[in-house]
């Protein structure tokens, strides 16, 4: 079709549309939704809960204001689901403060009074958001169990966001055909199933309720507009007339659908439902673009406002949003597409912190892809996308019990972590394991290090018997702790499931079986699972072998160990020396890294021998999103001769400056680690030194980039163990940091200065300076050498 | 046996093909002012690895041997330790790796190497004996009868010369190279300029020597004429 715009005109506006949506002063959004549900709560109270979360949202829909950029090309906005209270990117971030996401109503401290909204006002949706069964629930699991979490032995939380919805029935039937289908299904279940159809369709009227709402807008500002802008809004106009209503016929009114549904989504679940990922963006476009044979720059600067969409306010508040392209089939055929080249086109225009860009990688990724993406690893400052090695992310779904026809479909909700689209509710971030932490509760009889505090511990073995059987001693408080995380965990599920979703679980299964995805009694997604996120390998693996080092070399000073771990090794330095000259992981040292490889494979059983309320078993997840920092704040002085309060390694990593023998050897002890094990994911980063790749272009060096790091990692094979499935880089030196740091104008003109962590992908210069820091050392140049 | 390594990791065909296990070995018997290993100059008395050791470490380090990639050593000066070399060379051919070594050509013996290497890299620092013996510490003379056996006997020998301006960068130079490796028979040989860097300059302060080399920089321009005059003589010139 003729769009009334051109590929640069509609660029131009994007990157309007983002710089409008940076200064935006507030975002208040979230407030009116959650009044809106306050204002109406005696109309619905007696309504079976999934009912009465469908009228609320529709409640919202109907009265939440709208607006429409003089910039935008579609309608619709997630900024009003999100609050200004994502922790990293907040310049008030202490990694000593920090205490996680457990109160959902701090986020009321996160909205700063005014004549508008005053402090009564806010005050009374506070208490009402506090006075209800959620909030209760939630509010006793925390209390049960603040002894362990307080210094984090494992910490629960309850999980929203976090998921791949599938909005492609929405787009490719309409939602009055899904209604349809709802009705239908209606008549076959029983009453609660039905109960909970119902709800659904009410929600899907509400998306179309909405959709109509935005027609209007639109209609009232042509009145206004010049002629250019009229033709803009006419056309959006007529398409929200069309879709989500009926089948979307291009690759705009495409967008235009899913932008609607995601709004709607986030709406549903506000304040803050941090992770919602697209999934495999470009399988999901391309058939919309392919119809009109759309050029690869006109749909590059569609995907431009499709981007911009998903950065809420000042800072991109909406967090961890994931976007893939590329992958294969079944059959092992690629699925690059134009739409991956376009989408990637977009993507380094507008070089914008939001939403996160994943490749997924297989032994037949074409040099094209390689090419494109090392227009983003060598441009500094500039996003990059983190890497799923789909040949291996299969095999370890499968083994999940992901049927064959499932495995292209999945995304990655977040991070890293692999969810099939529209299917899998992985209750990704359900729990999390300190390990050093428990190894510290293990050595010194169940007190802190840190407090000195009574936290517990079920060894009654001390001194030199204890270091000789430390292994043994350390699984057994391990299994208390997970099974006392497991059961906390489970209970912040089934809190959270005070609070249906009616709407996401249209496209989570609920249309099929009639069940909230939240549900924890009956499966409302295909595939469930809970996750836990394990921490601190590298430092538990070092640990035991320093202590096998101290007792067969200077057993008489075993001892002192314990004193010297009280005293952060004050006093102790040349104990210190002697630990910290054990072998590490991460330099191909066989015995240390073997260690590593015991403890990922014991822990991940453990784990997943456990099992949510609807029997499927959680996770093992080894990645630490920047928790590595928070965690080990809490953690005193470990045995390998790491300090009291600094950081954990990061996921499966080595602990920054303990593996300094390059990347060779780095990447040698991580293929030892069992990534088979890791069903709920892992997680790896390598800082790389721009100047190891030589080639002339950028697009050469990422062809050096794939031949020199991607596909020994990945697709080596000489490598006969399963192989790792995640890496994020940053293609950049500590001292090219720095200068950012101390002259960001010259730097980093725009303003923005896109750096990965964990992830996700932020603005660099809107982070807190701990986690500045954090990014600066993990860079770990001596572990990446490649010369 | 053991061998005494100061330094070893991985690079991608800078030290022979594909992606490559270097190790560095103690010692040498030059003093090439321009070194940038110096604190590998010197030969220790402190213990070594067992070959069988490094050798156990090379296997375990398969995966990583990609494009062709194997293991090299290099120094100091790798032969300074002749029988333990040969003696894991010998034992990492017997497994099946790909072997190099990278050396100043002085050992008399190196020909026993030939057969156990897979790659051959000689430097030709100079071609003039009397300039060799003055600024280096040794006479080429032995360095000259490796390449030309080396040349008829090794099928993949790659000569490598540093380029150190005011010292064998001129074209001249390039010329009197040319003539030699003729004469020496290399003409089937790889031949590669390796202009000067000051990568190890801080290294010698470390080391507590004082580092002598000034204003020894070559252009890219004149990188590229060297090589010209090289091919004008019908020889290959190669860049890793």
């Amino acid at each position: 079709m003729l769009y009334p715009w051109t590929a640069e005109h509609a660029t131009a506006m994007a990157k309007s549309r983002y710089q409008e949506e940076k200064a935006l002063p507030r975002l208040d959004g979230w407030f009116l939704a959650r009044e809106i549900v306050c204002d109406h709560a005696s109309e619905f109270a007696g309504l079976p809960p999934e009912q009465r979360a469908a009228e609320e949202l529709y409640a919202i829909l109907t009265e939440l204001p709208l607006s429409i950029s003089e910039f935008s090309i579609f309608a619709g906005s997630q900024s009003d689901a999100f609050a200004r209270s994502y922790a990293l990117i907040n310049p008030s971030f202490r990694v000593e403060t920090f205490s996680g996401y457990c109160d959902p109503t701090a986020v009321y401290n996160d909205i700063e009074p005014n004549d508008e909204f005053t402090p009564e006002r806010i005050d009374r949706v506070r208490r009402f958001t506090k006075d209800s069964d959620y909030i209760r629930a939630l509010t006793e699991v925390y209390a049960a169990c603040e002894n362990d979490t307080a210094e984090v032995a494992y910490f629960i939380e309850q999980v929203t966001g976090h998921i791949v919805p599938d909005f492609r029935p929405a787009m490719k039937l309409g939602l009055n055909a899904v209604i349809e289908k709802l009705d239908t299904r209606a008549a076959e279940v029983n009453e609660e199933q039905r109960i909970n159809l119902r709800a659904m369709k009410r929600t899907l009227e509400g998306a179309l309720l909405l959709a109509k709402r935005y027609a209007e807008l639109a209609e009232e500002q042509i009145k206004t507009a010049d002629e250019t802008r009229a033709a803009q809004l006419k056309l959006m106009s007529q398409t929200l007339r069309k879709v989500p209503a009926q089948p979307a016929e291009t690759l705009y009114e495409a967008m235009q659908c899913y932008l609607l549904m995601w709004e709607v989504m986030c709406l549903e679940q506000a304040p803050n439902p941090f992770a919602f990922s697209v999934g495999n963006a470009d399988r999901i476009f391309e058939p919309y673009r392919a119809a009109e044979n759309l050029s690869r720059e006109d749909a590059a600067a569609l995907f431009k406002h499709f981007l911009v969409f998903f950065n809420v306010g000042d800072r991109s508040w909406a967090i961890s949003q994931n976007l893939i392209v590329g992958g294969k089939d079944v059959k092992g055929n690629d699925l690059t597409n134009e739409t991956s080249y376009a989408l990637m086109d977009a993507y380094l225009d507008m070089n914008l912190p939001q939403p996160i860009l994943s490749a997924k990688l297989h032994k037949g990724t074409p040099d094209a892809l390689y090419e494109a993406m090392g227009r983003f690893f060598f441009s500094p400052g500039v996003l990059t996308p983190s890497l799923f090695n789909d040949d291996a992310v299969f095999k370890l779904l499968s083994a999940r019990g992901v049927t064959e026809e499932d495995l292209p479909d999945y995304g990655i909700a977040g991070c890293q972590e692999p969810l099939i689209m529209g299917k899998d509710n992985g209750n990704t971030t359900n729990s999390w394991l300190n390990l050093p932490k428990i190894l510290e509760l293990t050595l010194n009889g169940g007190k802190s290090l840190i407090t000195g505090r009574q936290i517990g511990s079920v060894v009654t073995a001390e001194g030199t018997e204890l270091l000789a059987d430390i292994r043994n001693s350390f699984y057994k408080n391990l299994e208390v702790y997970i099974d006392k995380m497991c059961s906390a965990a489970n209970a912040a599920t089934r809190a959270v499931a005070c609070l249906p979703v009616p709407f996401l679980s249209v496209f989570m299964g609920g249309a099929e079986s009639g069940y909230d995805m939240r549900d924890t009694v009956h499966q409302g997604s295909p595939y469930n699972g809970s996750g836990c996120l394990i921490h601190g390998l590298s430092v538990m693996a070092d640990s035991f072998v320093a202590i096998d080092k101290l007792l067969k070399e200077r057993p008489g000073d075993a001892d002192k160990l314990l004193p010297a771990l009280r005293a952060d090794f004050k006093g102790y330095e040349e104990l210190h020396d002697f630990l910290r000259s054990a072998p590490k992981f991460g330099n191909n040292i066989p015995a240390v890294d073997n260690e590593a490889a015991e403890i990922a494979r014991r822990v991940s059983e453990m784990v997943s021998a456990h099992t949510n309320d609807l029997g499927n078993p959680f996770r093992a997840d080894w990645s630490t999103p920047t928790t590595h920092l928070t965690y080990g704040y809490w953690v005193g002085a470990t045995p390998d001769g790491r300090h009291a309060r600094e950081q954990l390694n990061y996921g499966v990593d080595p602990l920054y400056g303990d593996a300094d023998q390059g990347m060779g050897f780095r990447i040698l002890s991580c293929m030892r680690l069992p990534f088979a094990s890791m069903g709920g994911g892992c997680a790896s980063h390598l800082g790389i030194n721009p100047a190891f790749f030589t080639a002339p272009t950028k697009e050469g060096k990422g062809l050096d980039f794939a031949r020199r790091v991607v596909r020994p990692l990945f697709f080596n094979e000489q490598n006969k163990a399963f192989p790792p499935f995640y890496l994020y880089v940053n293609v950049t030196t500590p001292e090219i940091l720095r200068k950012v740091l101390a002259d960001p104008q010259k730097y980093a003109p725009s303003g923005v200065y896109i750096m990965r962590i964990h992830g996700t992908f932020v603005n660099f210069l809107d982070l807190s300076p701990e986690v500045q820091e954090d990014i600066i050392k993990r860079l770990d140049p001596k572990s990446t050498t490649i010369q | 046996m053991t061998l005494a390594v100061f330094q070893k990791g991985f690079n991608y065909v800078q030290d022979g093909r594909g992606n490559r296990l270097v190790y560095h070995l103690r010692g040498c018997n030059l003093c090439c002012p321009w070194c940038s290993n110096p604190e590998g100059m010197e030969f220790s008395a402190a213990p070594g690895t067992p070959v069988s050791e490094i050798v156990d470490e090379a296997l375990s380090c398969r995966p990583m041997f990609f494009d062709g990639g194997g293991v090299t050593f290099t120094g100091g000066e790798c032969t300074c330790q002749f029988d333990a070399l040969k003696e894991a060379l010998t034992l990492l051919k017997q497994a099946g790796i790909s072997t190099a070594i990278e050396t100043n050509g002085t050992a008399a013996r190196l020909p026993e190497l030939f057969g156990l290497t897979d790659e051959l890299i000689v430097d030709c620092k100079h071609y003039d004996p009397g300039i060799h013996l003055h600024t280096l510490g040794a006479s080429n003379e032995t360095v000259l009868a490796n390449i030309a056996a080396a040349a008829a006997e090794h099928p993949d020998l790659l000569i490598r010369i540093p380029l150190i301006g005011g010292f064998n960068a001129s074209e001249e130079d390039m010329e009197r190279f040319a003539e030699l490796f003729l004469r020496l028979g290399a003409d089937r040989a790889r031949i590669e300029l390796l202009p000067y860097h000051e990568y190890g300059k801080d290294k010698w302060a470390k080391c507590g020597k004082k580092y002598t080399v000034h204003d020894a920089f070559i252009s890219p321009e004149q990188r590229e004429k060297n090589e010209d005059i090289l091919r004008r003589h019908g020889l290959t010139v190669v860049r890793t």
